[in-house]
């Protein structure tokens, strides 16, 4: 009895996540910030940092650093927006005042985040597959990975997302200036083992280190630490930052805001 | 499952605390199924923060709150899944359409696809948005949006409806179609927690009033009752055939006359005593050549009780903040014309 109920609250749950994402992701899919700050800047910063080098970047480097840099500020920038601006114009009011769990709506949001990385990340992967014929060396893997990664950057932007403020731009330049340094400690613009130890230590915090590795598991078969210790720890940065933002609204109920 | 009888809503030491601001200091209150209640109070009294706290948006600081028996917040799901929560800005997505919209809310309130897209269709015909089902919301005027809003929350068949300033803003046809639309609710047994600042709709609409004021719960009771318990404020209205500011002397020095307000082409002499007023109304017009059109005493309104209980002054409502006729109609206790 006890166990159907728990089955019952919790595809009931999913399917009200669902049901939030499915809505977001008919209602912001162009809004401009998420354009800007979850297409236009990794593609940029990729530019800039990667194909300028020009040292050494074989194509099947050069997508696997963009598809970790796309999952990254596609995925976390879902968050901020969506639910900053729904907390402004006080939609985000209703679904906390509807029966469902914080962690439900918020695994919605997440969900959001999660379809436009994955949306996003796949075309430079169509591309280096058909243009520049590179070789996956583990299809599954990739696939599974990409899902992951997207899943644990979108608990970030829905963690920066949670704080209390009504603005896109208030949470949205703190968040950047916090993702730049993960960004540069992840192993995409310096390999891993080229870092200085201070940096390599920071690395470890980074949930970009962990997906870069696996992406680069999975399309060149090699990496900087084993592949399952990446898979299993993505899954741990979700729960982690959802977790947070789920205290986190916690507390604005209880203090106001 | 909400045990039989028990009141719709119940509070007990009602506590928030915001820092050092006590926002709300232990209040109580009880209301019944199928009540319509009127939550008033001036800007800052405490107001938002209880109905913040009665729709689990808000912890309390100290006390309880129970919903149909659902022990708030251990039991704030099933709470929730009974009320209808329409807020005071009107939160729609204004990126889906009418039908939309709807259809959402019953994904979010777990209502199988067949009983949501009925219940949406139901509602649009309810509510006068069936040609508009397919617009999408943001094409809509402030009464349409008001009246989606309302629509949403009904989507589950709630048994507690949380209203907050429902007709504030909208042109009279559209005030006029929720305020029906509130007692046709009530009438089919939903319970309704009124928050407003407009005095005459809680008159109108509500069977029990509650005032706060800096916190607490100063009084609460039936628009009659609050009526009765300040009785000795009563008011002579009198209007005279010349226009304002043809040099009416002022009637604030006859015998009686507590506080005098103009209101249009006429008066509203504060007085406890309206026999002694009367008289001398009567003989001001004689000596001063004036025509009386109009002579009403009037009984204490919400208004009054409102403006009392809060600590200002009865009688310092503006002219324009009024309508004399309408307050003459509806609570007149005798009147004559001249």
């Amino acid at each position: 009895m006890k166990r159907a109920n728990f089955w019952s609250r919790t595809v009931g749950g999913l399917s009200q996540a669902w049901a939030i994402a499915a809505k977001d992701l008919r209602t912001y899919y162009f809004n401009p910030p998420m354009v800007m700050f979850g297409l236009i800047m990794p593609v940029l910063l990729f530019f800039s940092f990667s194909v300028r080098r020009g040292v050494g970047l074989s194509p099947q480097t050069g997508i696997t650093h963009l598809m970790s840099m796309i999952l990254f500020f596609t995925a976390s920038t879902t968050g901020p927006v969506i639910l900053i601006l729904e907390r402004r114009t006080r939609t985000l009011d209703r679904l906390m005042t509807a029966p469902l769990s914080m962690g439900c709506l918020l695994f919605g949001k997440t969900l959001v985040g999660v379809v436009f990385a994955v949306v996003v990340a796949v075309i430079p992967l169509i591309i280096g597959l058909a243009v520049f014929h590179i070789n996956v060396h583990n299809p599954a893997l990739l696939v599974g990975v990409i899902i992951l990664s997207a899943m644990s950057f979108s608990a970030l932007g829905v963690w920066f997302g949670s704080f209390p403020a009504r603005s896109v731009g208030t949470v949205m330049m703190p968040s950047t200036l916090l993702r730049w340094p993960l960004l540069f400690v992840s192993g995409i613009f310096i390999p891993l083992e080229r870092m200085p130890v201070w940096a390599r230590i920071i690395s470890h915090i980074s949930p970009l280190t962990y997906a870069h590795d696996a992406v680069t598991h999975a399309v060149s078969g090699s990496g900087c630490q084993p592949a399952v210790l990446d898979v299993m720890l993505l899954p741990a940065f979700l729960i982690l930052f959802l977790f947070m933002a789920v205290r986190l609204y916690r507390r604005v109920r209880r203090l106001g805001y | 499952m909400s045990p039989e009888g028990s009141p719709a809503i119940e509070a007990r030491g009602l506590t928030k605390r915001y820092g050092k601001l006590l926002a709300v200091d232990s209040i109580d209150f009880d209301i019944s199924d199928g009540e319509i209640f009127g939550f008033l109070g001036p800007n800052g009294a405490g107001k938002t923060t209880t109905v913040m706290m009665l729709t689990t948006f808000l912890e309390p600081t100290a006390g309880t709150i129970r919903i149909h028996g659902h022990d708030l917040p251990r039991e704030s799901l099933e709470a929730r899944a009974l009320m209808g929560i329409v807020p005071e800005e009107s939160n729609i997505y204004t990126e889906l359409t009418a039908e939309g919209n709807l259809r959402f809310a019953g994904k979010v309130y777990r209502m199988p696809r067949k009983a949501r897209k009925q219940r949406a269709r139901e509602l649009l015909e309810i509510f006068g948005l069936s040609d508009r089902a397919h617009v999408k919301a943001q094409e809509f005027s402030r009464g349409m949006r008001r009246r989606l809003t309302v629509a949403m929350a009904l989507i589950h068949n709630p048994k507690i409806l949380f209203l907050d300033e429902p007709i504030a803003g909208l042109d009279v046809q559209s005030a006029r179609y929720i305020k029906t639309l509130v007692r046709d609710l009530n009438e089919s047994g939903v319970t309704v927690f009124l928050t407003t600042h407009q005095i005459e709709v809680a008159s109108e609409l509500c069977h029990r009033v509650a005032i706060i004021d800096h916190g607490r719960i100063a009084t609460i009771g039936t628009p009659d009752e609050l009526k009765t318990s300040i009785e000795s404020v009563q008011t002579v209205a009198v209007t005279f055939d010349a226009p304002e500011g043809d040099g009416i002397p002022s009637l604030a020095g006859l015998p009686g006359v507590n506080h005098e307000v103009k209101s249009g082409n006429g008066r509203r002499l504060y007085t406890d005593s309206p026999a002694d007023v009367i008289p001398a109304v009567v003989n001001f017009s004689r000596e001063h050549g004036l025509r009386i059109i109009g002579l009403n005493t009037l009984g204490p309104s919400l208004e009054d009780v409102f403006l009392k209980i809060t600590g200002q002054e009865v009688g310092s409502v503006t002219a324009s903040s009024e309508g004399e006729g309408k307050r003459g109609g509806k609570r007149g206790k005798g009147g004559m014309a001249g």
